[in-house]
């Protein structure tokens, strides 16, 4: 996803529904790796603000607070439907799990088909490469390479990306990708793209290559979700509870 | 930056022989914490020091180029956390070898817990579960192990850890602080009575644990004493 999410107030409550549906499970399993935003408790709490509501069961792995939240890593990231990947550095997401080896555990995930997603570092992270603004003005950087090519996030948000991104698919220091919106997600299987959706009017996706020494943009038109307004009301507190009972009992 | 006890900071300051050195925080291994930040600049306030901060995780807020707000920096504090964390950002961004070049430099380097362990060639975590060796930047050729009187199980596993070929080093209980000059230690002090640090080595065939005398800060420099309470 190229931004937005429940991140980013007032947030794109259609997203946070597709992640889940592509699970096919009905209740599933959905932890936050809020790596790459140091673990920011905001970051958490709003995850946990939009899932809550949820049919689903939201956990969070933070790798910064192992030292009071001591859990096995691999055993909490395999038992889950989805992994989302938190925004924030790009530079840092990367390191830090190397660093803990979660970029292992991740590919494995992906084996076994849990379901990965992430917003802006979150997103370009499962690419060859994105472009980060970590050390400053964008960069291009390499990613884990679990999805060929590459990918820029907050394609008309951050105006400061495009060219950048624009020119190291010129010069072919990365290869071809997507450069997605704020408010747009594209769904993979496999290495194959499904297809891109859109919680925001005006928002989208483009392909963007190298042909005959220039780099060439393509939108790709995506499937409409509902927006904000047109979604229903956040299920009531009393259903919640009984939800969470049902899990508890499980 | 123990909560009401200002002797360790006080200690640190005066190394810089400077009247108002400048103080620069990386709170890296706790993932930039905003509270912990905020304690930093409580602590270090600008009445006796010029306190910056670098964060790697927030960089759009900081201005500047960090590798020279470090290199220009006489005193650099490592906040504590995740050391396997920390030292994978601190890589990632080539601050490793900032920090050696500021420690060639004659910058002081200090930190604790975590800031602590990253000086040195071997270190021991037990941050992450099961205590285990993590490599530090390696200014100092020995290992260290943090937090050795409230943790018993660090303090096994540290001698487990020695066995195994870690190589020869230092325990330190909290409150206590190893001061060293170049890769010599100078001096062991604390700021809470009887807060030990050790020196554990081979001889022969035994591992031998040996205290440390350290100088209690409070009593050393009075005044300070009377600030703290």
């Amino acid at each position: 996803m190229g931004g937005g999410g429940f991140s980013s107030p007032p947030g794109d409550p259609a997203l946070d529904r597709y992640v889940l549906e592509a699970t096919r499970v009905p209740h599933p399993r959905i932890c936050l790796l809020p790596t790459a935003g140091g673990d920011s408790e905001d970051q958490i709490r709003r995850f946990y603000a939009a899932y809550r509501h949820l049919p689903c069961e939201p956990t969070h792995l933070s790798l910064f607070r192992l030292g009071t939240e001591p859990v096995d890593v691999a055993s909490v990231l395999l038992g889950q439907d989805v992994l989302y990947v938190g925004g924030g550095s790009m530079l840092n997401l990367l390191a830090v799990w190397r660093a803990h080896g979660v970029d292992a555990i991740l590919r494995e995930a992906w084996e076994r088909g849990i379901v990965l997603c992430g917003i802006s570092a979150g997103s370009m992270c499962w690419f060859e490469a994105g472009v980060t603004t970590s050390f400053g003005a964008p960069r291009p950087v390499p990613g884990l390479g679990l999805l060929a090519g590459s990918n820029s996030v907050h394609y008309q948000a951050e105006p400061a990306r495009r060219p950048c991104f624009h020119e190291a698919i010129r010069t072919q220091l990365v290869p071809p990708g997507w450069g997605v919106d704020d408010g747009v997600g594209l769904l993979f299987a496999g290495r194959e793209l499904v297809e891109a959706v859109s919680a925001r009017r005006g928002a989208g996706a483009y392909w963007v290559e190298e042909a005959r020494g220039s780099a060439v943009e393509t939108a790709v038109e995506p499937r409409r979700l509902p927006g904000r307004e047109e979604l229903e009301l956040p299920t009531p507190l009393s259903i919640v509870e009984w939800r969470e009972a049902r899990v508890r009992r499980r | 930056m123990e909560p009401g006890n200002r002797l360790l900071d006080d200690y640190v300051l005066s190394l810089t022989g400077k009247e108002r050195p400048r103080v620069c925080f990386l709170p890296t291994a706790s993932g930039d914490a905003d509270h912990y930040i905020v304690r930093f600049y409580r602590a270090f306030d600008g009445a006796r020091c010029e306190p910056s901060h670098v964060s790697l995780f927030r960089r759009e807020q900081a201005a500047g180029d960090m590798h020279e707000q470090l290199l220009s920096s006489d005193l650099i504090y490592v906040g504590g956390g995740s050391v396997i964390s920390m030292l994978g950002a601190w890589r990632a961004h080539g601050l490793d070898l900032t920090l050696r070049r500021a420690w060639e430099r004659g910058v002081v380097l200090c930190g604790l817990s975590a800031g602590s362990l990253c000086w040195f060639a071997e270190a021991v975590t037990a941050f992450h579960g099961a205590a285990a060796a993590v490599d530090g930047i390696g200014l100092l050729p020995w290992s260290n192990c943090v937090h050795f009187d409230a943790e018993p199980e660090r303090c096994r596993a540290y001698r487990e850890l020695l066995a195994a070929g870690m190589v020869e080093g230092y325990a330190v209980e909290d409150g206590a602080a190893l001061h060293f000059e170049g890769e010599q230690l100078a001096r062991v002090v604390s700021s809470r009575r009887g807060a030990k640090a050790y020196r554990m080595r081979w001889s022969g065939e035994r591992l031998s644990r040996r205290p440390l005398p350290a100088d209690y800060l409070g009593v050393a420099w009075p005044a300070e004493q009377s600030r703290a309470a």
